[in-house]
């Protein structure tokens, strides 16, 4: 928390050509008319050994309880510049000032002194976070489903030494495979037989003793917070409750519907069938025609049945397609003498699956091509004339098919058998094509509800192989989240940052925005609608704080107050001056670190900006804007993550929030009788730093022409 | 529309016949973007590989476009799975010449190396049973005078009449063939033929080939060689009948026929040569190898039989035997061997009406 009154030791680097860019003695001068500095120090390197043994020495000798670093950009040297428990503020003289301005320059000067002011103007309003750590914290694992990527999260769990408590609705383990007759070869496996491949796996999780298996059970209710989630459990028929630290989501797929493949006549045509059910169907035995038991003499396979089509499911399900190959060749073996037509539109056979296409493409009898079915006639015996179009030869072809098989894709099962009682629903939110999956680039595994991974084809269509990968990558998650539960820390994208949003909430006057707005469920609420946090579902992105009108909810060391002391830490020089300002919050996931790559090529950014940077643009309060407005800004850039459906923004719906919240924020501006164009809001991705100088230059181009806010010198 | 049914039998044999997995076949179309015949709208040779892989025999037996092929290799070069389309499509013509022989079965002794007595005897014997009938079968005395042992009436009348013999078969597969290849949509245009002829006599698609160029100039000197020959030749039966024959060392028609003789042998041994050399790009199977050395001895006895002559050796009416029988191998088997290209070809150009849209 911050403390009343500080004693600030301030040291400023002149390294990497700060020195030669910046009169160094004169910002010390400003450091110095602040009371709280007790310390100032001008110092050739801060990063080298020596410089930090002389600032470790000198906190107890000066009572420092807090640091102002005034050198590099605070993304270079976060553990060099790190002196013990003691709050730390890093000004960007380096990449912000001396690298992108004029040397030597009255303005260039002036951007030095004016962040000197705002980090010390931080500092003091600042305090060291009190980490939240929730009182007996558990470190078991939940694994929700158990078909292959259930077991191998379990396995993988139990490996890494964490108990697992392994969650199956049906009455044995396995899932699908046990309605497999063959799988697809696996590499790296011993031997890809289905049997071996299983009975390794269950032998494995017998063994051990860490791994709980609940069969014919399912989850009632989760409630509760990572660490310490409540779990109900129905295991047959009958209540249960267990504690655990986190959750791995491994529900799951399901083939899409094939009655809705009208085009196809799916339901009217009884020798049309699923992979599944082609599946099933050599499994107990016989591959036999649906309407009279005739082994089949012609097997057309159709790809694509549903899939990669707009009208049905738009994505490729990755398997289809070695699926068919490997039926393929089952039912080769089976028939030698039966024909097996594929039809394809694209044949998608990644990475080593090549060879398994190639082996499976040097049986004569194995016909693949791409075309398009554009015709499904049913014969008097039941046959099926299919006729290809759109194929390379140029002509239609048609193929009398004794059996049709429809190569349908994968749809994820439904998260709300999770059962959370979170005020913001059952399930986990879905994202692109109603997968739970919530930052595929950056972080998989990750879903909108933190310490709940979801693993395997319920979080993107796969294979057995791509299934097993996730189990591991989604333990590691869980187990992440276990342990940073108990250090009191953050998850990703912030891990380590012990913040975490303190609400005051005798100001809370229930408007909800907080519960409704947090992408991570991190508020339940009361009967009465006042938010109850649970800080460790937490991500720290501060949208809470954007949102909250009230400004009652804050971080230690990231304040709606703090912020505003360093708006008004910085003079704004009067009209005639001819010097306008701009302030940019700007989001220090991607955009800040574009800023500093702008600064390593060198690139000339314009003094007359100064830059605030926020844990995403969605956590800008709007009283931040109208305060910059009445000091006297010209104008404020807000620089962030892309939103959409290919978002960018780390905190999922950061960006989306500060579209919407535009329109409010433009009611602000007229209120204040000010222009739209004082508030710009740029979306930025991190390859894009070259076009910042254009960018910003570009807005000072219209603050220009706009005029001086009128606001100045008031 | 195309009614699949597909030939296994079919797919094993080219696949036998080229060395080629064609069935692994992506058909992504490497091949028809490196091939210098291939058209925009045409897909050669991708189609004929699918319809291949597919086993649709009756649409390939039909496909005069194979023959627009000169087996350059740039495909096979450039295909990323190996399946040679090249030389499938070697296969396919080889496939299309056994299909419309009249009788087929002679075309199928030339398939198998297990025929090969059979396709020496029988010439030898039929040419060793008309000498004994013109009562000259003994190794006759004094200079060489290959009269002596064949009389030219005997030689000219009974060759004449065999080669009309297999002409008949030669037309009976062809009309065969007309009849099949002229179901594809590209009608033939008229008044182009002239035009085509021009292409073929100076090897101008052929010359197109990026992977194989030295190929164009030697079939080009065999082509040459062997027009030339067959003038000679022609003008050798007039002489028998109504001038003297053999002609002296610096006759005209003598020296045309050593000139041809020369670009035979040269061509020829060129062909050989790279054959071997290139056995990546150009797969060569016992019918290529048969026609190809049968025509280069054909060529060499021929070169020997005349030394042997000038230069009266004894062995002259053995090697004269040998020659004949390569004569007959080259000459009277010619619908029912890789010979039969010449008239395939030709058919299909004129068919297609050009190799190439103009």
């Amino acid at each position: 928390m911050a403390k009343e009154s500080k004693n600030i030791g301030v040291y400023i680097c002149t390294g990497c050509g700060i020195g030669e860019s910046l009169n160094t003695a004169k910002l010390s001068a400003v450091a110095g008319e602040y009371p709280t500095v007790k310390q100032c120090q001008v110092r050739p390197c801060l990063c080298s050994a020596e410089a930090h043994l002389k600032i470790n020495d000198e906190i107890p000798e000066h009572l420092l309880d807090s640091l102002v670093i005034a050198g590099c950009s605070p993304r270079h040297n976060p553990e060099t510049l790190k002196f013990g428990n003691i709050l730390t503020e890093r000004v960007n003289l380096r990449e912000g000032v001396a690298w992108v301005m004029e040397p030597g320059h009255e303005d260039t000067q002036l951007a030095a002194e004016d962040y000197l002011r705002m980090g010390i103007a931080w500092t003091a309003a600042s305090g060291l976070p009190d980490p939240y750590i929730p009182d007996g914290t558990e470190s078991d694992i939940l694994i929700l489903g158990g078909g292959i990527t259930g077991i191998q999260s379990a396995l993988e769990g139990a490996r890494a030494g964490y108990s697992v408590v392994l969650v199956e609705k049906e009455d044995r383990l396995g899932g699908w495979l046990n309605h497999w007759h063959d799988i697809i070869p696996v590499s790296g496996s011993r031997e890809t037989h289905l049997g071996y491949f299983l009975d390794e796996k269950l032998e494995e999780l017998e063994a051990s003793g860490l791994i709980t298996v609940h069969k014919n059970s399912t989850v009632s209710a989760i409630s509760g917070e990572p660490g310490k989630f409540h779990v109900t459990l129905r295991i047959n028929g009958r209540n249960s409750e267990c504690r655990v630290g986190s959750v791995i989501l491994a529900i799951g797929w399901k083939p899409y519907d094939a009655s809705r493949l009208e085009h196809l006549g799916f339901s009217r045509h009884e020798n049309m069938i699923t992979q599944a059910d082609l599946e099933t169907m050599a499994k107990q035995g016989g591959i036999l025609r649906p309407s009279d038991g005739k082994p089949p003499e012609n097997v057309v396979f159709i790809q694509c049945a549903g899939s990669r089509d707009e009208k049905h499911l738009p994505y490729c399900s990755n398997v289809c397609c070695l699926t068919s190959l490997k039926q393929a060749l089952y039912i080769r073996r089976k028939y030698p003498e039966t024909n097996v037509f594929i039809v394809y539109r694209d044949i998608r056979t990644p990475g080593r699956n090549e060879h398994f296409y190639r082996q499976v493409q040097g049986d004569n009898r194995i016909f693949l091509t791409k075309g398009e079915v554009s015709g499904v006639e049913e014969l008097d015996d039941g046959s099926l004339r299919i006729t290809i179009g759109d194929n390379l030869l140029g002509e239609p072809l048609s193929i009398r098919a004794d059996l049709v098989v429809a190569a349908t894709g994968m749809e994820p099962n439904r998260s709300e058998d999770l059962h959370l009682l979170y005020r913001k629903g059952e399930g986990l939110p879905e994202r692109k094509y109603g997968f739970p999956d919530s930052h595929f680039i950056c972080f998989p595994y990750e879903t909108q509800r933190t310490g709940i991974y979801a693993a395997g084809a319920v979080r993107t269509p796969q294979g057995i192989q791509d299934c097993m990968e996730d189990a591991g990558g989604a333990v590691v998650k869980a187990i992440q989240c276990i342990e940073a539960v108990r250090r009191g820390e953050a998850v990703h994208p912030r891990p380590g940052d012990r913040s975490y949003p303190v609400l005051s909430l005798q100001r809370c006057t229930d408007c909800k925005r907080c519960t409704e707005e947090c992408p991570f469920g991190t508020y339940d609420e009361n009967e009465k609608g006042t938010p109850l946090p649970n800080p460790a579902r937490c991500r720290r992105c501060g949208i809470c704080m954007g949102s909250c009108p009230e400004r009652i909810i804050n971080f230690d060391n990231y304040s709606i107050h703090a912020i505003s002391s360093m708006i008004k830490s910085i003079p704004i020089p009067d009209e005639l001056e001819e010097k306008p300002r701009v302030l940019a919050f700007v989001c220090e996931n991607d955009a800040y670190p574009a800023f500093d790559l702008a600064a390593f090529h060198r690139h000339r950014i314009s003094p007359w900006l100064r830059i605030i940077p926020v844990r995403c643009i969605g956590s800008i309060n709007k009283i931040w804007l109208s305060d910059a407005l009445s000091a006297g800004f010209d104008g404020i850039m807000q620089i962030g993550c892309k939103p959409g459906e290919d978002y960018q923004c780390h905190f999922i719906t950061g960006s989306e929030l500060m579209e919407t919240r535009s329109e409010n924020i433009q009611q602000t501006l007229q209120t204040m009788m000010l222009e739209p164009e004082r508030i710009k809001t740029v979306f930025l991705e991190i390859d894009e730093y070259h076009r910042l100088p254009e960018i910003i230059d570009d807005y000072l181009e219209t603050i220009e022409s706009i005029g001086p806010n009128p606001f100045k010198d008031m | 529309m195309i009614e699949v049914s597909p030939d296994i039998a079919f797919i094993e044999k080219l696949q036998a016949a080229s060395g080629s997995q064609l069935t692994t076949c992506m058909q992504c179309g490497a091949c028809t973007a490196s091939c210098s015949l291939s058209a925009d709208q045409d897909v050669f040779p991708r189609r004929q590989m699918i319809m291949a892989a597919w086993g649709m025999r009756d649409r390939l037996m039909a496909d005069p476009y194979v023959w627009t092929c000169h087996q350059c290799g740039d495909c096979t070069v450039s295909c990323p799975r190996g399946v040679s389309p090249g030389d499938v499509m070697a296969a396919l013509r080889q496939e299309q010449i056994i299909h419309y022989s009249r009788p087929r079965f002679i075309a199928r002794w030339m398939q198998r190396p297990a025929f090969l007595p059979l396709v020496v005897l029988f010439p030898m014997l039929t040419i060793l049973l008309i000498i004994l009938m013109a009562g000259t079968l003994h190794i006759p005395e004094g200079p060489v005078d290959y009269s002596k042992f064949f009389p030219h009436g005997w030689l000219n009348g009974s060759f004449t009449a065999l080669f009309i013999l297999s002409t008949i078969g030669a037309v009976a597969g062809l009309k065969s063939f007309w009849k099949s290849a002229s179901g594809i949509p590209e009608a033939p245009a008229s008044g182009r033929w002239l035009k085509i002829i021009g292409r073929i006599l100076w090897h101008r698609d052929f010359r197109q080939c990026t992977e194989e160029k030295s190929r164009s100039l030697s079939h080009l000197f065999v082509f040459w060689g062997f027009i030339l020959l067959l003038f000679v030749t022609f003008f050798a039966i007039l002489s028998t009948i109504f001038f003297n024959y053999p002609f002296g060392f610096l006759n005209p028609v003598k020296i045309a026929g050593n000139a041809g003789a020369l670009l035979l042998f040269t061509g020829s041994t060129l062909m050989i040569m790279n054959r071997l050399l290139k056995r990546n790009t150009l797969r060569s199977n016992y019918a290529d190898w048969f026609f190809l050395l049968s025509f280069w001895l054909l060529t060499v006895t021929g070169i020997l039989v005349e030394a042997a002559r000038f230069l009266d050796w004894s062995h002259a009416y053995h090697i004269y035997l040998f020659h004949l029988i390569l004569v007959w191998i080259i000459i009277l088997y010619y619908p029912y061997t890789r010979f039969a290209h010449f008239l395939y070809r030709t058919l299909s150009l004129l068919l297609i009406g050009t190799t190439k849209p103009t």
